[in-house]
């Protein structure tokens, strides 16, 4: 390395490299990054005199924040949802749940206990998603830890050592052992002369040590404990686990999951509602009562100048609804099929939506195979199309459990397009290579085709198209379905939201129209 | 209205595996198909699913029957057919014979104009396709020709690509699309394509 590293480049090779970790760990020790912003907190006014009527349609958990917070502020809410449950992709499997996908309804026959459920939709809750966190406080939703990465869990790739399974913690320390002697070797003292000082150059080169658990003296990786003892350690002298060397290991793409596993937003500490997500979901029901209609879908939409009418099928008849506000969350893909007066370039922003193919599978275990070795939570790692395997933190040493088989978020059609008995077996094939005796292990196999899943079908909204991304283009229409219609129909939902697929971006995207909403009530009352 | 999983099972024909659970089939049961086809079947282009509000009474049997068999949808570059045909595999005939008169009480709507073409020059290409579809897109019974006036246009474009291709109408058993097939084989391009479907926008229903 010839020239001098600034601090900016520096760190950008480091980030690159280790992960955001480091660099949070460096950069907010030189004060370079962003503080993450407040929850935020509305304060809506109350609605004006026979105005206060909304309509809400569909019963995903941005609707529900709708509807939860103008009850609050004193309007009169109904939420028609299409499904006979609320919650949309907030969705937990359990003893008796019907999957309702189309052309392939199951019903769940696991074993009814508390800690035996699935998350098939949302899973996960970052420490940072403060407007989700915030609903679970206010609606007494018990949170409890949920962790990403295990480092007893495994990995495997057919490219790698023969298809061997690997321990994520022996991968990750070898191949943090090799990039950390290879940055030893590039950041000499010499070099790092300029622009950091001595003083500071030493600790940089005892953070790489540390990172890589090198040899003090000479810089260099041979191996370390981190990857865990063939044998002993307690009572007998330890037989640490023999090095892999870096040239095997780099034959998988998977390798570098071990460092961003636990990054950003999939970082400790992650949380899950007791019970399973949909806690959430029940925490707004339970407030709301029977403010909110099921099997109820909306069959048209007509907005006039002063309010929005709503119609929607119920009990066999059809039905209407005039109200002064309309909130609706139902995927783009299927408002643009139901009879609508939209303007125009409101609807192409609508067609512009692609739809994705998340796909999740899971198992009931006879029994929890995983803590026999040493497994207690987290995922394993598989170059196949099932990609991971998640072992549940809930009900740890309880009899069974039940074991996500199965989830790929970009490329679900792979299994959409089979028989359920084919994903099944590709299930049980695939996860063979990281569980020998699997097939003989699990049973009671349920799928989730978020693709085919009823009033839904697909996960989540995509903007752009192919690899172009985020465009000007894009930006066009994405700001013009953002915008209410005479403001008095907002589009929301995460696909009204940058970061899709996460709850804290649905209800972002709540509140984004609520505060729009809220001005325009206000501006009205004073001219009033 | 509470019914066994069994009896569900053989009423219903759309569950797979599990056992003893309890469900209400009231909600569950073959009438799904809105969610893709749109309100009242009106047709729904996110979806790429067509109006079915309207159409043919025999047709629309063939065509569940058709897909139901696998003799339409199959084909791995039909990307839309592959999405509708397994929604049929498990339809039953009593079932499919409860579809088609639901999908009968829905009123037919017009539906918009999307493809841009010189209908013009649509017009003369139609000509062939008028002695089994009509000259006002009609249809025709005794041929088995559905009508093709009103249908979403982006939808007619597709099957006319797929009929070209031979994505559609190649099957051994598909007799009816395999008179389809050489017509739409005789369109040279997509401009040809565009250009007819324009003209049959403007043959109204
Ligand atoms: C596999 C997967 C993994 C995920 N992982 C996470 C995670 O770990 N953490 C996280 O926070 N988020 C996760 N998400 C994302 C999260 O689930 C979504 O972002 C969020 O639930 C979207 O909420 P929404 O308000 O946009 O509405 P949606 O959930 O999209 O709800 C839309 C609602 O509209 C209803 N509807 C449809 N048609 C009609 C009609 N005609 N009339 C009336 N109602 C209708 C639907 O039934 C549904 O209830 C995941 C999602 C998936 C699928
Ligand atoms: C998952 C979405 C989906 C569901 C659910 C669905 N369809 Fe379809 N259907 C489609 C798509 C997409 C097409 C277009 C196929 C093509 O372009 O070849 C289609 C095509 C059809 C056609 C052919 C129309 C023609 O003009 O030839 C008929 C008939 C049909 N569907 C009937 C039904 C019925 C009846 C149901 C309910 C039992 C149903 N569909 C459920 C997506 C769906
Ligand atoms: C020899 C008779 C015949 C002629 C001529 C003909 N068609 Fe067809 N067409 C059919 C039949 C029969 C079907 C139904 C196929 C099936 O049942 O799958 C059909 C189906 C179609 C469909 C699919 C409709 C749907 O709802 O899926 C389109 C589109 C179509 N024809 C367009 C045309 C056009 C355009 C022409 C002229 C270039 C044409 N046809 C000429 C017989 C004909």
């Amino acid at each position: 390395m010839s020239h001098s590293v600034s601090r900016r480049e520096f760190m950008n090779l480091l980030s690159a490299t280790f992960g955001t970790g480091a660099l949070i760990q460096l950069g907010s020790a030189l004060s370079l990054l962003p503080m993450t912003a407040k929850a935020a907190s509305l304060s809506l006014a109350a609605p004006m005199p026979g105005k206060g009527k909304v309509v809400i349609l569909g019963a995903g958990i941005s609707g529900l924040t709708v509807a939860w917070e103008l009850t609050k502020a004193g309007y009169d809410c109904t939420v028609l949802e299409a499904s006979n449950r609320a919650g949309g992709r907030v969705f937990t499997v359990r003893s008796g749940t019907v999957i309702d996908e189309i052309g392939n309804r199951q019903v769940c026959d696991w074993d009814n206990e508390p800690h035996m459920y699935f998350n098939a939709g949302a899973a996960r809750i970052p420490s940072t998603h403060r407007n989700l966190l915030h609903y679970c406080k206010e609606l007494g939703v018990e949170l409890e830890m949920f962790i990403n990465e295990s480092k007893t869990a495994y990995m495997q790739d057919d490219n790698m050592m023969g298809g061997k399974r690997v321990r994520n913690g022996e991968v990750s320390t070898n191949v943090r052992g090799f990039l950390a002697e290879l940055f030893a070797k590039c950041y000499t003292t010499a070099q790092l002369n300029e622009p950091f000082t001595e003083s500071e150059s030493e600790i940089i080169l005892g953070l790489i040590r540390q990172f890589g658990d090198l040899d003090r003296n000479k810089m260099t990786y041979h191996g370390s404990s981190r990857a865990g003892y063939v044998s002993g350690g307690l009572l007998d002298h330890g037989v640490e686990k023999e090095m892999i060397e870096f040239k095997n290991l780099m034959k998988s793409r998977l390798i570098g999951n071990t460092f961003t596993a636990n990054e950003g937003e999939t970082g400790p500490m992650l949380m899950q509602p007791v019970g399973g997500m949909d806690m959430v979901i029940q925490g707004f029901t339970r407030k709301l009562g029977d403010k909110v209609i099921y099997g109820a879908p909306v069959v048209g939409v007509q907005i006039k100048e002063n309010g929005v009418d709503v119609a929607y099928d119920h009990d066999g008849k059809r039905h209407s609804i005039s109200a002064d506000y309309c909130f609706n969350c139902i995927p783009a893909h299927l408002m643009t099929g139901i009879p609508n007066n939209y303007p125009e370039d409101y609807l192409t922003s609508m067609r512009s939506i692609r739809r994705g193919e998340a796909y999740k599978s899971a198992f009931q275990a006879k029994y929890r195979f995983w803590e026999d070795e040493d497994i207690y939570g987290g995922i394993s790692w598989i170059n196949a199309p099932i990609s991971q395997i998640w072992y549940p933190p809930q009900g740890i040493h309880k009899a069974k459990g039940i074991i996500l088989s199965a989830y790929n978020f970009g490329g679900g059609m792979v299994f959409t397009k089979m028989s359920q008995e084919e994903r099944v077996e590709a299930a049980l094939a695939q996860g063979e290579k990281l569980h020998p005796n699997y097939r003989d292990v699990v049973e009671k196999p349920v799928t989730i085709a978020w693709h085919r899943m009823n009033h839904m079908l697909g996960c989540s909204a995509r903007w752009g198209s192919g690899f172009s991304g985020w465009t000007d283009e894009v930006q066009t229409l994405f700001d013009r379905l953002q915008q209410p219609v005479n403001g008095r129909h907002y589009f929301i939902g995460d696909q009204m939201a940058y970061h899709g697929a996460w709850q804290e971006s649905a209800i972002a995207s709540a509140h984004w129209a609520l505060e729009d909403m809220d001005q325009r009530v206000r501006s009205m009352a004073a001219q009033a | 209205m509470k019914h066994s999983l069994l009896a569900l099972t053989l009423a219903a024909g759309g569950l797979s595996l599990n056992a003893a659970a309890e469900m209400d089939t009231s909600y569950y049961n073959d009438h799904y198909c809105t969610t893709c086809h749109g309100a009242d079947g009106g047709g729904s282009e996110g979806v790429q699913a067509p109006r079915l509000a309207g159409m043919e009474p025999w047709y629309l049997k063939r065509q569940l029957e058709h897909f139901r068999a696998g003799i339409r949808g199959t084909h791995k570059e039909d990307f839309q057919g592959t999405e509708m045909q397994p929604m049929a595999a498990k339809l039953s005939d009593d079932s499919i014979a409860d579809l088609v008169q639901w999908v009968g009480t829905w009123k037919y709507m017009p539906t918009p104009v999307t493809i841009a073409g010189n209908a013009e020059a649509g017009k003369a290409l139609y000509a062939t396709c008028a002695s089994c579809h009509g000259t006002s897109g009609e249809g025709n019974a005794a041929l088995g020709a559905p009508a093709l006036a009103g249908q979403n246009d982006w939808y007619l474009v597709t099957q006319l690509q797929n009929f070209k291709a031979g994505y559609r109408g190649k099957d051994p058993q598909d007799t009816y699309g395999a008179q389809m097939g050489p017509m739409a084989a005789s369109l040279a391009d997509e401009a040809a394509i565009n250009n007819v479907v324009s003209y049959i926008n403007t043959l109204g229903r």
